[in-house]
């Protein structure tokens, strides 16, 4: 398909139909997904889809459409609509295309050409394999929800009339297993997986097998605890649901409506000095990079937090223009059906100093957080409340697996607990944490 | 109040269904701002018949490639959706959107095994691509031929007489004005109003092996009003909705006024909330968002996949005693109005209404035409999908819990000591433990049987098979309401709940105050 004709050509004819301006994302996705179970082939899919997002300003007034048939009468005729749900809507001074015209855009290596060749059979394999070794790490694994193995194999592109013409190909490919452990009323699921951009950079089925296998097992005859107030770890996996919470308070947006707890906080510091944030999707082959953002700017590597210090908030152009701020602009972008909003792209939580070991020491009691139901942090209160699963630390050893308990307190509080933070990161996705150690937190169990 | 972040569930279609998710079902009862739609006006009206080209002959012959490698059983769903947004932010009609989503999905199964591919472009050659594709999970040569067609006629519960996909978008402009003028007069502490109208007509088709051939339209709409108060240092929120298979002529200013009046109270009224206990309480949970709680924390664990996989706590409970005897739970996917209703599930059964516990007793699963095949039950119509870029999985349609005789006032009274819950913000549970977390969006203490002071903060949590004993009081005033999305598999879907006021004696709240 030839994404720069149509969308620039889509662009050229919402101009001539009279808007301002306009801008027009297309999608082409290739999928490939198998899932098996004990053994056997339970589905496997196949698809190609694609897309057209198309957003157009009159007089500073927005219409917003997008569909799935590219043929020229439906483009012609989504231009007509836009244009007509642009009269709609109400001016706003700030709304429209960012004032940046085209940007150089860097050569990120995301896009892996022998993955086209793998065989079907191959990654069926694959995922029969990563089950199979799962289900044979230990006596005690009893069922699986099975293994799978996907690809996906995207073309984007965004165009606008202020000259932005980006285009992105990029590849991804995945493996994972999910197995249960235990019986009756004593049964628990564990799932790993390995996501990389590359085929031959997938992690050894071996591994991932091992991991969801020991993530199951572990955690049977998992119970709650009573309600106290200890020291709390979070290991570096769960520790990314907590850390989605802080990124969605320091939305700019927000700041400017005064409805985040955060609104205050800019060059203060919000967390433990251990504590240092950055945004950087521009790692090369990485899964989590991406060279342009949502409104087509070129990425690049920000601090959000430095040695505890909040730095910034998140803008898209736009809200950037309504607060009246200039900065670096990042927006996200949910595939071709809605428009751009600022959020972040790539974190990482940078490494501390301690090994992890060091976390548990001097734990007389303590828990181990292995697993979050949330983020549990509302960006509006900065209350903080969550359901978490992990273990039970006894004189800085895990004594016992635990479940069906809750933290609870404000994040902000949370944050400059914070006293120990590990070197043990492991960049696997858009969000990126070391394990680290919060000095105390009130853990809600059984009695009060 | 997260605005314009979806949960963080990142790409949906993401290969991290399984592995990372640990499992987990999420269910969101978003605040009409968290969804985008667009606006009114489809292409072509969204009544339109079946795809241009996708006769029964067509269909016979798609169906035919289907089968050419010997699968059992063949299906072409066909579908396009028309979606309408408009929504009102900072005094103003800021979006207005549409979106148009089309194409057809071949399913082929053989035996336990599902071979699923669509096209997005309906071009003949394409199609059977597609179907070929699919038909790659059989191998053999071509078993059986497909059936002729019989249309199905079934009863319809949508309550739309006039699609609002039809109506002019200043008509429903004029709701989200009244609505924001409401809510901003209500009090000088509202700093925020946002509100919108959503709706979407999907056109489905669906034609089998076995000679099923079912048409429907399927409509709903969802009005909501939010707002953020803000007193010194304290902030909160509060919102107001209404969603359901609903016609245009569901929604008026009158009830713009009222929606915009009730967020607006509740924000004032959730100013002064003090943080919430952490330990075990009694909680009474008022009616109608009560039955987010039903839906995750047992209804999940009751769909027929985890069941024959043998996955869900409750796979062998069939027959047996699951919850207190005053529990009867069903899901109903013929309840008039609802946002979960269906006239025919997508893969062409008509709806039903299934008790799932009757008084106690574990009495049937959610059942998909797969999995009650495999488990020779009948389908509970039940098969859903998000689109035709999936093929359809057990899901929920509307599940609540029958009212009780209890009076709603003598349940508060009953409690020395515990926590009212009068708003569910969303919750997840893991079906193979059945433990679920809530969080909380409105909740009071109770002290000495009366409702005293406003928290914030609020987290439920618990493992279904115990909440389902420890219900001991259930009220007389049942209300099903809608306007979320289930997440399940990386398919997002409408889901309908329902609850009548009803009192746990102990759960597991986590809040800040030990």
């Amino acid at each position: 398909m030839d994404f720069k004709r149509i969308g620039e050509d889509i662009v050229n004819k919402a101009i001539k139909a009279g808007a301002d301006e306009a801008e027009a994302v297309i999608e082409n996705v290739k999928e490939f997904n198998v899932n098996v179970r004990k053994g056997e082939v339970e589905t496997l899919q196949k698809s190609v889809s694609k897309g057209l997002g198309l957003r157009v300003y009159i007089n500073k007034a927005l219409g917003l459409s997008y569909t799935s048939d590219l043929s020229p009468e439906s483009l012609d005729e989504t231009v007509k609509r836009t244009i007509d749900l642009a009269k709609i809507t109400e001016s706003k001074p700030w709304q429209g295309l960012p004032d940046f015209g085209p940007q150089p855009l860097a050569d990120l290596d995301l896009y892996d050409p022998e993955i086209a060749a793998v065989p079907d059979e191959k990654k069926i394999a694959m995922a029969k394999e990563v089950e199979r070794i799962a289900m044979a790490q230990d006596k005690r694994i009893t069922n699986s929800e099975g293994g799978s193995f996907s690809n996906t194999e995207r073309e984007a592109g965004l165009f606008n009339s202020k000259g932005i013409s980006c285009v992105l190909k990029e590849t991804s490919c995945g493996f994972s297993a999910y197995v249960i452990a235990g019986e009756g009323d004593n049964m628990q699921g564990g799932g790993w997986s390995s996501n990389k951009r590359f085929f031959k950079e997938l992690a050894p089925v071996e591994d991932v097998a091992k991991t969801a296998a020991q993530r199951a097992v572990e955690m049977l005859g998992a119970r709650p605890v009573e309600t106290n107030k200890v020291p709390v770890i979070f290991d570096r996996y769960a520790a990314r649901s907590f850390w989605m919470g802080i990124l969605f308070a320091i939305d700019g947006d927000d700041v400017f409506r005064k409805t985040t707890f955060m609104t205050e906080m800019l060059d203060k510091p919000i967390a433990s000095a251990l504590i240092t944030i950055n945004d950087d999707p521009t790692r090369r082959r990485f899964i989590g990079s991406v060279p342009f953002d949502g409104e087509g700017n070129t990425t690049r590597k920000i601090t959000v937090v430095d040695k505890g210090v909040l730095k910034m908030f998140y803008y898209d152009s736009q809200t950037a223009r309504k607060a009246g701020v200039k900065v670096h602009t990042v927006a996200r972008r949910y595939g071709y059906k809605g428009g751009p909003g600022a959020g972040f792209i790539c974190i990482t939580v940078e490494n501390g100093k301690d090994d992890p070991a060091e976390l548990f020491k001097g734990v007389k009691e303590g828990l181990l957080v292995t697993g979050m139901r949330g983020s549990g942090t509302d960006t509006t209160t900065g209350a903080f409340s969550v359901g978490c699963s992990g273990f039970w630390i006894a004189d800085g050893a895990k004594a016992f697996p635990v479940d069906g308990v809750t933290l609870g307190g404000t994040t902000l509080e949370i944050l400059k607990g914070i006293d120990k933070v590990a070197n043990d990161l492991d960049l696997r996705g858009s969000l990126n944490s070391p394990s680290f150690r919060v000095a105390e937190i009130t853990v809600g169990g059984k009695k009060a | 109040m997260n605005r314009h972040k979806p949960h963080q569930s990142m790409d949906r279609r993401s290969f991290l269904k399984k592995g990372m998710q640990t499992g987990a079902l999420v269910v969101s009862y978003p605040v009409w701002k968290h969804l985008s739609g667009s606006d009114r006006q489809a292409l072509f009206a969204a009544e339109t018949a079946p795809a241009a080209g996708l006769d029964k002959d067509i269909l016979k012959k798609l169906l035919e490639a289907c089968l050419s490698r010997g699968g059992d059983f063949a299906e072409v769903y066909y579908e396009r959706t028309v979606t309408n947004s408009l929504s009102l932010d900072e005094e103003k009609i800021s979006t207005a959107t549409r979106g148009l989503d089309m194409g057809a999905g071949f399913r082929v199964v053989q035996g336990e095994k599902t071979g699923y591919a669509f096209s997005d472009d309906l071009d003949f050659a394409r199609l059977k691509e597609a179907a070929e594709t699919a038909a790659l999970i059989a191998s053999g040569a071509a078993a059986q031929k497909p059936q002729n067609f019989t249309s199905l006629s079934p009863p319809s519960y949508y309550l739309v007489k006039v699609s609002p996909d039809t109506v002019a978008s200043k008509e429903k402009a004029a709701l989200l004005i009244r609505a924001n003028s409401v809510a901003r007069a209500f009090d000088k502490r509202i700093t925020q109003v946002g509100v919108g109208f959503y709706d979407y007509s999907k056109r489905i088709m669906i034609a089998n092996s076995e000679g099923l051939y079912a048409e429907d339209t399927q409509t709903l709409s969802r009005f909501g009003v939010s707002c953020d108060a803000l007193e010194g240092s304290q902030r909160s929120t509060g919102y107001e909705s209404k969603a359901g298979s609903f016609g245009f002529e569901h929604y008026s200013l009158s009830q713009a006024d009222e929606f915009g009046r009730k967020a607006a109270e509740m924000a004032i009224r959730m100013l002064p909330a003090e943080d919430a206990p952490a330990g075990e309480f009694p909680i009474v949970i008022a009616k109608g968002y009560g039955g987010i709680f039903f839906h995750e924390a047992i209804g999940h664990s009751l769909e027929a996949d985890g069941i024959r996989k043998k996955t869900s706590c409750f796979w062998d409970k069939l027959g047996q005693p699951i919850a207190s005897p005053v529990v009867t739970l069903a899901d109903d996917g013929t309840y008039k109005g609802a946002w979960g209703s269906v006239n025919i599930d997508d893969e062409g059964c008509v709806g039903k209404n299934t008790i799932l516990i009757d008084k106690g007793i574990c009495a049937a699963f959610i059942q998909d035409k797969l999995n009650a095949n495999l488990m020779k039950k009948g389908q509970t119509g039940n098969g859903r999908r998000e689109s035709y870029q999936f093929y359809p999985i057990p899901r929920m349609t509307n599940t609540y819990m029958h009212a009780g005789e209890a009076k709603p006032e003598d349940i508060i009274k009953s409690v020395s000591k515990g926590l009212y819950i009068v708003k569910i913000g969303g919750g997840n549970v893991q079906p193979t433990t059945g433990r679920f977390v809530f969080s909380v969006t409105e909740g009071y203490m109770i002290e000495g049987g009366k409702v005293a002071q406003p928290l914030k903060g609020i987290m439920l949590m618990g493992s279904g098979q115990e909440v389902l004993k420890n219900i001991s009081m259930v009220g007389d005033d049942l209300l099903v309401i809608g306007g979320g999305t289930c997440g399940k598999d990386g398919q997002a879907k409408p889901t309908g709940f329902g609850n009548p006021t009803l009192k746990v004696d102990k759960i597991t709240i986590g809040g800040k105050k030990a």
